[in-house]
């Protein structure tokens, strides 16, 4: 849920303005060419997400970055580039310890017997 | 600002591509990284070992692994093959793709082998998809517990 709400740019651009400050509906809509009610759809899904909450007391309802979930996920993600990195150092040192095939010419079509 | 600027980019439509050079032939690059006996070697890096390795490299076949991390947890892998162009293209996903609700998130891989006469490029494009229910699970200490495996060996490594 959190990647398809992050899947759209003015969302992120939405969650981007978020990190610097929170924000009302019509501020964040500023710099879009949309309508107030566009924008309130795509704040709907950043809330359902939980990657954004509003605020109740004050009665322009301040939107407010939600940013624990943006981080579970991009920890994840952090992660599995960081395992992709360690696996091809390994590769890479792993191919050195190995003798080249044989190989006669530099196609790559050429038919080998196994 | 900065920081959610560059989180946006890792997570911009979900993927991750990563690109690398190899100083071997496109021949020796697919080999390595299609037999078992080569790939429990390298397969997560320094300090990882694959107790099971069974990869049946077709479209269709499973590559069967587990995982043992520096510290000794093992994690059961299971992925199939969607596409295998042998020297050229290889893509895999998890068996349970897109159908389990628990555990991390899982993604699509795909592996493009670029002939360079005696160096090959390697490109991984992962695809991950929706991450519904599953965060929880993150903060559950899976990606810890890898994690903290890394951070021994780092430290083995500083003390060489």
């Amino acid at each position: 849920m959190t990647l398809s709400a992050l899947a759209d740019p003015t969302r992120r651009g939405i969650l981007a303005r978020l990190a610097t400050a929170d924000a009302t509906v019509g501020e964040l809509a500023e710099p879009y060419d949309m309508s107030l009610a566009a924008v309130s759809k795509h704040l709907k899904v950043l809330e359902a997400a939980g990657l954004v909450s509003r605020g109740r007391e004050a009665q322009w309802r301040p939107v407010h970055l939600e940013a624990e979930p943006l981080q579970a996920v991009t920890e994840w993600l952090e992660e599995y580039r960081r395992f992709w990195d360690r696996s091809l150092d390994s590769f890479a040192a792993y191919l050195k310890t190995m003798p080249a095939p044989p190989r006669t010419t530099n196609k790559p079509k050429s038919k080998r017997h196994k | 600002m900065s920081k959610i600027t560059s989180d946006s980019s890792a997570v911009d439509e979900a993927t991750i591509i990563m690109s690398r050079m190899f100083d071997a032939p496109i021949d020796k690059v697919w080999e390595c990284f299609t037999k078992p006996e080569h790939v429990s070697v390298w397969f997560g890096g320094v300090g990882f070992s694959a107790p099971v390795c069974e990869m049946d490299v077709r479209v269709g076949g499973i590559w069967k692994h587990v995982m043992r991390t520096p510290d000794g947890t093992d994690f059961p892998l299971e992925y199939v093959y969607l596409e295998v162009k042998k020297p050229m293209r290889l893509v895999w996903q998890p068996a349970n793709h897109g159908k389990s609700t628990s555990g991390p998130p899982t993604n699509r891989t795909a592996v493009t082998l670029e002939d360079h006469g005696d160096r090959t490029k390697w490109t991984m494009v992962a695809t991950f998809t929706s991450m519904e229910g599953r965060e929880a699970s993150i903060r559950m200490g899976y990606t810890n517990t890898i994690a903290q495996g890394c951070e021994k060996i780092n430290e083995l490594v500083k003390a060489l």
